[in-house]
């Protein structure tokens, strides 16, 4: 188990190594662009060699590539030109904010797509399970800019009971946190709760169940105790999927309800060509992806004691 | 007759205001020209209200008692602000406009009146100004304030290697004589009727005399002569400003402006004053006003504003060096349509020589028509019988309707065989090429005097000239123009100006549009300013 975590980590390295010599590939290849974008365009060519001699870009790229790493490693991300700001600093409160808008809609998908699934997949082809699909299917097929426009239109203009921006100027506010979530769950839990139902329906139609069935067991322990575990295998790996799409896919509903997170400083910087900024976001994002990836294969295999044992070892349910 | 004149230094009249005042009671000029008109020469504008209202009274609006107190929410853009001479938008000038001040302060009715200078005397040949400062005035560091801030600011601008839009624009002071600690003299190269006026530029404010010295960051280190002070400032994010002791004037009524910037979709600041949760907005668009129109806690503001969009052409770079192509262009374009289509007929045509028919200067010319079949013809003299390709690249830099208006031209110049592109730039990625294409689309903000923007993009070498465009004949034209104190004389001499600028055909400028913003129905003593300057002296809270 631990050589496992190890390779796993060790190939999470890897992985990012690829990906920040990509990133500084496609962003500083070019010194020249890198010049005009952090001293302006009123700035004289003069002033340009002189940045770029001062700050080592006359280097081959693989040595400016090796101290920009180095840099990197040891927290030194450069000075955003548009918020005029260390990186650094600048990063963590964004970033919080978007795991709190994050942690919230993830919070309230999973219970409510697992009980929906759980409801449609026990029974499948009843009544609640045609109706669960069919509200599953219709919100997940509507676009964010749709529906933020949509709940936007009914909770702030015609109802009037919830906040229409989202800045948190005054301090945190719950209020203000309700519309983006609430766009982001209604687009997300349609799908996660059609994975669960089909990996329960699937579970349910084997052998065991109705041995369980037979030998008395009730329908709740039938569900809890038996089926869940097995069922679970699919849905894990889809929702932590999820979270990688949650910190890029809210750039649209940040935007929309300028919620100051981590969306809108990713936005702000491509929009205005922050070398620094983007670099340091990209690799915060590869970060947060791989290291989902290893927790949701670490889940797996806590789920499936066939993969914990070695390849071996017979299904005991 | 009742009323005299008085100048606000004390000083005889201007000799030309006695006839302005005659050419005023005989009607030959309107109210608003005399008024501005008498403000540049240095009466006090007090006075010539009473002497105009005594003459043709405008009725008085009925008051409400302002309230003190209160913090007022302004959703803007918070721009960085390092040196307010070097500033492109005027949003950023908004935000400093709190803490900094100008020589003069232009109201919503185009009247310059006093603010740091208290009173302005120009020669008779309108080449040589005193200017005496008001005195009493305190930095927000305690220093006091005196000429020597005012020159220092004026030469920086003017310098050699100054970067700021003020050089070509103040390119006519020769020299600042400073006589005292109040009373300064500019000496200018060529009579020029409205510097006063000029002194209000957005890129004009008066900063500290060390500022240089202690960093040349305004944002850093906000030190102002105005009624409030910053304390707080994050780029992109919020800047805060409460009100100071120890400011030299009337105090202003609100305790606390914060500006709060709420990215670039206007839609994110319309839900927020709809939820309550700014009270002032003053970049909305027309697509936004039947939205406003229907929020039972907000009002429409709007204001008739001399800003455009100029589709121009580099006369210097090909296929536009060649004039026969930019007329082909110009007569392909229908201004009534681009206006009805583009800006929902929400303002005034414009004949694409910039001068607005409600700016005083405005000269009367026929009315521009549309004509395919010359144009068709020009481009086939010019060698391009089978039409012509160019690109226009543009950057929604104040919305989506820049855009709307291209696709129109896009369709109209088809019809004259020229195949137009849109090249649609985020508007970030605009600003640092706006000058430098060939062809492209260029929002231009309101300026009191046209004179004003031909200066800065017209005359020959201008800070701002995006269409390269030199004539020696139009810059002559225009410098007579601007020494002329008479308006219906200046609005003779600007008929030339205006002529040559149209026959050259630089650039399709197709309307005016109007001003539109929204506000918390709790604000009050607020108006749309036609050039973007903000200034909530007059502003409070219900």
């Amino acid at each position: 188990m631990a050589r496992m975590i190890l390779a796993r980590l060790g190939e999470v390295v890897l992985v990012m190594l690829a990906v920040s010599f990509l990133v500084y590939l496609v962003l500083e290849h070019n010194a020249a662009d890198v010049a005009v974008k952090v001293l302006g365009q009123y700035s004289t060519a003069e002033q340009r060699a002189l940045w770029l001699a001062e700050n080592g870009y006359n280097a081959p790229f693989i040595e400016r590539y090796g101290i920009w790493l180095g840099h990197f490693v040891t927290g030194r991300w450069g000075s955003s030109t548009h918020y005029r700001e260390l990186v650094i600093d600048l990063l963590p409160p964004y970033l919080r904010q978007t795991a709190i808008l994050a942690g919230t809609s993830f919070a309230i998908i999973v219970p409510l797509s697992f009980v929906l699934g759980i409801a449609a997949g026990v029974r499948e082809g009843s009544l609640a399970d045609r109706v669960i699909s069919f509200v599953s299917v219709g919100t997940t097929s509507i676009p964010e800019f749709a529906s933020a426009v949509f709940l936007s239109a009914i909770f702030v203009f015609w109802l009037g009971i919830l906040p229409g921006a989202s800045t948190m100027t005054s301090g945190f506010a719950w209020a203000e946190l309700v519309l983006p979530v609430m766009v982001i769950v209604l687009y997300d839990f349609g799908y996660v709760a059609r994975m669960v139902r089909a990996s329960m329906a699937e579970v349910m139609t084997q052998p065991f169940i109705r041995t369980a069935l037979m030998k008395g067991a009730s329908p709740a322990r039938i569900v809890f105790r038996h089926a869940l575990r097995n069922a679970l295998v699919a849905p894990i790996t889809v929702i932590m999927l999820q979270i990688p799409w949650l910190l890029s896919g809210v750039i649209v509903v940040e935007v929309f309800f300028a919620y100051k997170g981590f969306g809108t400083l990713l936005y702000q910087a491509c929009l205005n060509s922050d070398v620094a900024l983007i670099e340091a976001c990209a690799m915060v994002s590869v970060l947060v992806i791989v290291s989902t990836q290893v927790i949701s294969d670490l889940l797996y295999t806590l789920l499936n004691p066939r993969i914990r044992f070695g390849a071996g070892a017979q299904g005991r349910g | 007759m009742g009323f005299k004149l008085w100048t606000n230094s004390g000083r005889k009249l201007h000799q030309a205001v006695p006839a302005l005042a005659d050419q005023f009671v005989k009607g030959e000029i309107g109210r608003r020209d005399f008024l501005q008109t008498v403000a540049w020469l240095g009466v006090a504008a007090a006075s010539a209200r009473a002497f105009a209202g005594a003459v043709s009274p405008v009725p008085a609006a009925a008051q409400e008692a302002p309230k003190k107190g209160g913090s007022l929410r302004y959703a803007s853009a918070v721009m960085e602000i390092n040196d307010p001479m070097l500033v492109t938008w005027t949003q950023a000038s908004n935000v400093f406009r709190n803490s900094l001040e100008y020589l003069t302060m232009v109201d919503e009715d185009n009247i310059t009146q006093p603010l740091l200078a208290a009173s302005w005397d120009p020669s008779a040949d309108l080449t040589s100004w005193r200017f005496k400062l008001r005195p009493g005035v305190k930095w927000s560091n305690g220093d006091a304030f005196t000429t020597e801030d005012v020159a220092f600011n004026i030469n920086r601008w003017i310098a050699p290697t100054s970067k700021s839009s003020n050089k070509s624009a103040f390119s006519a002071i020769k020299q600042v004589e400073v006589h005292s600690d109040l009373e300064f003299s500019l000496h200018l190269s060529r009579p020029v009727l409205a510097i006063p006026e000029m002194f209000y530029a957005y890129t004009c404010p008066i900063v500290h005399r060390k500022f240089e010295e202690q960093g040349g960051v305004w944002s850093k280190n906000p030190i102002g002569t105005g009624p409030y002070t910053m304390v707080e400032f994050g780029v992109g994010q919020k800047a805060t400003f409460r009100r100071r002791e120890g400011y030299w004037g009337p105090a202003p009524y609100l305790d606390e402006i914060r500006y709060l910037d709420l990215g670039t979709e206007v839609s994110a600041s319309i839900q927020a004053l709809a939820a309550g949760q700014v009270d002032l907005i003053t970049a909305i668009n027309t697509t936004d006003i039947d939205v406003v129109k229907r929020l039972p806690n907000a009002t429409l503001l709007s204001g008739r504003a001399a800003q455009t969009i100029c589709i121009r052409m580099q006369v210097d770079q090909k296929p536009f060096d060649d004039i026969r192509v930019r007329k082909a262009m110009v007569l392909a374009a229908d201004n009534q349509k681009l206006l009805d289509i583009g800006y929902r007929g929400l303002g005034v045509v414009a004949e694409n020589h910039h001068v607005a028919p409600f700016q005083p200067e405005y000269f009367k010319l026929p009315p521009v028509a549309r004509d395919v079949a010359k144009a068709k013809a020009l481009l086939a003299e010019a060698g391009y019988k089978d039409g012509l390709d160019v690109t226009l690249v543009l950057g929604n830099t104040q919305g989506r309707w820049e855009q709307d208006t291209a696709q129109v031209l896009q369709q109209q110049v088809a019809e004259a065989g020229i195949r137009m592109k849109l090249n649609v730039l985020p508007s970030s990625e605009f600003w640092p090429i706006w000058d430098k294409v060939p062809f492209g689309l260029t929002f231009w903000a309101h300026r009191p005097l046209a004179v004003m923007t031909l200066d800065l993009a017209y005359r020959g070498g201008g800070s701002w000239n995006e269409s390269h465009y030199k004539n020696p004949e139009f810059d002559t034209a225009l410098n007579k123009a601007t020494g002329i104190v008479d308006p219906k004389q200046r609005a003779v001499a600007m008929e030339a100006v205006e002529r040559i600028l149209q026959d050259d055909a630089v650039m399709v400028q197709p309307y005016w549009g109007d001003r539109y913003g929204a506000a918390s129905t709790k604000v009050r003593g607020f108006r749309l300013h036609p050039s973007t300057y903000q200034s909530l002296r007059q502003t409070w809270l219900a």
